[in-house]
């Protein structure tokens, strides 16, 4: 456990250094701060459009962090060779490769607290008063990203690393259109379609079980037992990721 | 009965590069031994296997068949792992970090106590002779320094077996002397060294006993005195006024210069030589013994195995 | 040193290029007669699949650049496709309120098609209620669209009782039913009556309580007043002239008491017009 703690650490070390990370949170914060201008050209409610951009961003900034980084930090190690001497200790190859994703989210989720801090702040400065489930929201979505971060996880060591980025961003777009997809294709007349989509539509996580920032943005009640069910949908995805990620670098040659 | 530190029983590797590509079958049975405390050398040309070798014995790649025993251990256990320390042929190194910072970090994945990692980190840093660069970031670092904290780190565990690919690789003579004496030291604590090289004449200074690998198993293992001994006399025979190649006396190498042509033979076939040439009226010019050098081994033995 | 210079020269050359072009561009005439740009709106469904999970906020970017459209002069056909557009943001984001309030309120504006806009604001308010059945503030901006902008009573009403009705919703509403009812559906003084009393058993504050028991004074003393005039006739008639005090139709047995106001005072005679009057005003305060 001391081995996977170790270097998750430096993981983290490693992403604070990387400017990316910087200027993503720059923009993000760029966003946040400018969705006020849009409030004003609305007719009617602005924190609506301020929620909406500020949840929205949050989700799309913390996404590209979450695909670049996680290229940067597993990917390139293996890539770039780094790892032989940390695999050459008295290091399990699961302990690294778990280290490498602990640390990766970490880095997500500070980001994702600073982000989601931002975002209350900013409702409340534009006059829409302090709205903590903003929090709930922005928590899922961190949810989300943490299987997002596991797909990566499992992409750096099956592929390339721009492989496996652009393969971490399909997973993103697939996992928020399949369900819209899957209600869509259930009025289609050929089986072959639909039969392709249901496999889609279990095979990829459906992101949209983390996405409540309409219940969230319009005050509505959100049931306990979607909350729960949605965490154990993410925690298990993300286990069963992590598992196959460790299994493939077992046996991987690593030239 | 010296005890035996590394420990490799036919070690076969075949490698699949990918779905259009043949299989390329890299270790196809190599077996060798090392003994506690002794400088074994590990020579052969590109695409022997050497650097697969040593791949399989970190557990950086995985055996199709066989087995490496690492102190009585099995090489992928964790005792095995703490027993080695291990120098790549490139320094992979996380360049992001400062030396210090780097050390630091491997001592904390080897397991040394946070009382003693300054000590540990300070005491490799010394040896490798860069305590004063240490806390620059490894980002503007040369070749040579990076190999230095790349050694370093393999010197951080005290291990009991090390493992160095082509350790003096891009070194200037200077570091290569370095390296050369950090060898010897280790020997002297009792480090059991095993590493890889193409530059044969530091094998053959520094060795205790060398493995020629030629086309992924062992073609040649001994003492380097043992294994020259065994070599065959050579002559250089220098003259001019012949082509080389109207001779009939066989000839281990010739070349042909703008004046003068020089020819290396067998001791055996010294007298011969001689004869011929003043029959064809050459001119000698000079004739000289010829110490057998590994390298001329090594070649020999390539030579061999391409045409077998 | 002068291959600096040269460099800046040629780059801010280009950079000037670029700009003129653009100004060039922007006097070119690039008509958009039929509103092409809404022409090719996608459908909902397609558009919540681009959006990728944030159906509501491509609700909003749509409807702020819907605003900005519709704001423009000079445009004018942009009209066309008001309704498509408000159906496409209020699929994405079906509790969006200010789309459907808006909304409306741009379909009603002077158009040469009356009659058809206005089915359009129909169809959108029933669209709101139908997906925010809670929300009385819509009906209520509903009801009020219906009477101002288009005298439209019968939808008036029922916008306004389907406000009033909604728990939670403003007492006024109550209030505003009860006396836009009365004068479209031609309530009987009983009807009425047992409205305002229903009404003032919902009223929570004390002023709301007020202002019902002044209707149901108001509608009690119409109906008193409706039903003593013609006694004051027949006995302005009989007598000669009018009695000034109802003790005198109480003493000739025409009347069974002095008759009284809601609150238990006696209603006055007017001697001008020998007419029954409430001792009390009614201001709508």
């Amino acid at each position: 456990m001391t081995a996977i703690r170790i270097i998750a650490a430096n993981t983290f070390r490693e992403a604070l250094r990387d400017r990316i990370l910087y200027l993503f949170l720059g923009f993000s914060i760029v966003l946040l701060a400018s969705s006020k201008l849009f409030g004003i050209l609305t007719v009617g409610e602005q924190d609506k459009i301020i929620k909406d951009m500020g949840l929205a961003g949050i989700q799309f900034f913390l996404m590209l962090i979450a695909v670049m980084m996680s290229v940067l930090l597993i990917s390139r190690e293996i890539d770039s060779k780094t790892v032989y001497y940390i695999l050459a200790k008295p290091v399990r190859r699961w302990q690294f490769l778990l280290g490498k994703y602990v640390g990766l989210l970490a880095t997500v989720l500070v980001n994702l607290f600073l982000m989601s801090v931002m975002l209350v702040l900013f409702v409340w400065l534009y006059g829409g008063g302090f709205d903590p489930r903003l929090f709930l929201a922005t928590s899922m979505i961190g949810l989300e990203m943490a299987v997002l971060v596991a797909f990566a996880t499992l992409f750096s060591v099956l592929t390339k690393p721009i492989l496996g980025s652009v393969f971490t961003l399909a997973v993103f777009v697939v996992g928020h259109v399949s369900q819209d997809l899957w209600l869509l294709t259930r009025h289609l007349p050929g089986s072959v379609g639909r039969t392709l989509v249901s496999l889609l539509y279990y095979v990829v996580p459906n992101l949209e079980r983390f996405n409540f920032k309409t219940e969230v943005v319009h005050q509505l009640p959100i049931p306990a037992a979607a909350i729960g069910l949605s965490l154990v949908y993410g925690l298990v995805f993300t286990a069963l990721l992590l598992v196959l990620a460790c299994l493939k670098f077992e046996g991987k040659d690593l030239q | 009965m010296p005890e035996v530190q590394l420990r490799i029983e036919n070690l076969r590797k075949t490698f699949h590069p990918g779905l259009f590509e043949r299989a390329v079958e890299v270790l196809k049975g190599l077996n060798l031994e090392v003994e506690r405390g002794e400088i074994f050398g590990f020579l052969g040309p590109n695409g022997a296997g050497k650097t697969t070798t040593i791949k399989a014995i970190t557990g950086l790649v995985n055996l199709d068949e066989g087995e490496i025993s690492i102190g009585g251990h099995a090489h992928d256990s964790m005792e095995a792992k703490r027993l080695i320390g291990f120098m790549a042929e490139n320094p992979y190194l996380y360049t992001y970090l400062s030396g210090r910072e780097y050390l630091r970090f491997s001592a904390r994945l080897l397991g040394i106590e946070d009382a003693e990692i300054d000590d540990r980190v300070e005491g490799a840093l010394g040896q490798v002779s860069m305590d004063r660069r240490a806390d620059q970031k490894m980002r503007v670092f040369s070749k040579g320094m990076l190999q230095r904290i790349a050694l370093a780190q393999a010197l951080l565990g005290e291990p009991a077996l090390l493992i160095l690919d082509e350790p003096m690789s891009g070194l200037d003579p200077i570091g290569r002397r370095d390296v050369r004496d950090i060898i010897l030291a280790q020997k002297d604590q009792g480090v059991t060294v095993f590493f890889s090289s193409h530059i044969i004449p530091d094998v053959e200074t520094v060795c205790d006993r060398v493995a020629t690998v030629i086309d992924g198993s062992v073609s040649e293992i001994g003492a380097v005195r043992d294994l020259l001994a065994r070599e065959v006399e050579r002559y250089e025979v220098t003259f001019t006024g012949l082509d080389p190649k109207v001779l009939t006396t066989p000839l281990v190498s010739a070349q042909m210069g703008s004046d003068a042509a020089w020819v290396r033979v067998d001791a055996g076939q010294r007298d011969a030589l001689i004869s011929e040439l003043a029959r064809q009226r050459a001119r000698l010019v000079s004739l000289t013994p010829v110490r057998s050098t590994l390298e001329d081994l090594l070649l020999r033995q390539y030579e061999e195995g391409a045409a077998s | 040193m002068k291959r600096v210079w040269v460099t800046l020269l040629v780059v801010a050359l280009l950079l000037a290029g670029t700009v003129v072009a653009e100004r060039a561009l922007q006097r070119v005439e690039r008509p958009d007669p039929l509103g092409r740009k809404l022409l090719y709106l996608p459908s909902a469904d397609m558009l919540r699949l681009a959006s990728l999970g944030n159906a509501g906020l491509t609700a909003d970017i749509l409807y702020l650049w819907s605003i900005q459209y519709y704001a423009q002069y000079g445009l004018n056909d942009r009209f066309l496709y008001l309704e498509t557009v408000f159906d496409l943001i209020t699929d994405l984001d079906p509790l969006y309120h200010d789309a459907y309030r808006v909304g409306a309120l741009i379909i009603q504006l002077p158009n040469t098609d009356e009659e058809i806009h206005k089915k359009a604001v129909i169809r959108l308010f029933d669209k709101a209620l139908r997906n925010m059945p809670g929300n009385h503030e819509i009906a209520e901006a509903a009801a009020w669209d219906m009477y101002i902008r288009y005298r439209d009573m019968a939808n008036a009403l029922r916008y306004l009782k389907v406000a009033a009705e909604i728990p939670g919703s403003p007492h006024r509403l109550k209030r505003f039913l009860g006396a836009w009812s009365e004068d479209e559906e031609g309530w009987s003084f009983e009807n009425s009556i047992s409205y305002w009393v229903e009404v003032r058993e919902t009223a929570k504050t004390d002023y709301d309580r007020a202002v019902c028991e002044k209707q149901i004074y108001r509608l009690v003393a119409s109906r008193d007043e409706d039903l003593l005039n013609p006694v004051l006739e027949d006995w302005t008639a009989r007598y000669g002239r009018c009695p000034d005090r109802w003790e005198s139709l109480v003493e000739a047995g025409w009347l069974g008491a002095v008759p009284v106001d809601y609150f238990g005072q006696s209603y006055r005679i007017l001697p001008e017009s020998c007419s029954a009057m409430a001792t009390e005003s009614v201001r709508f305060d």
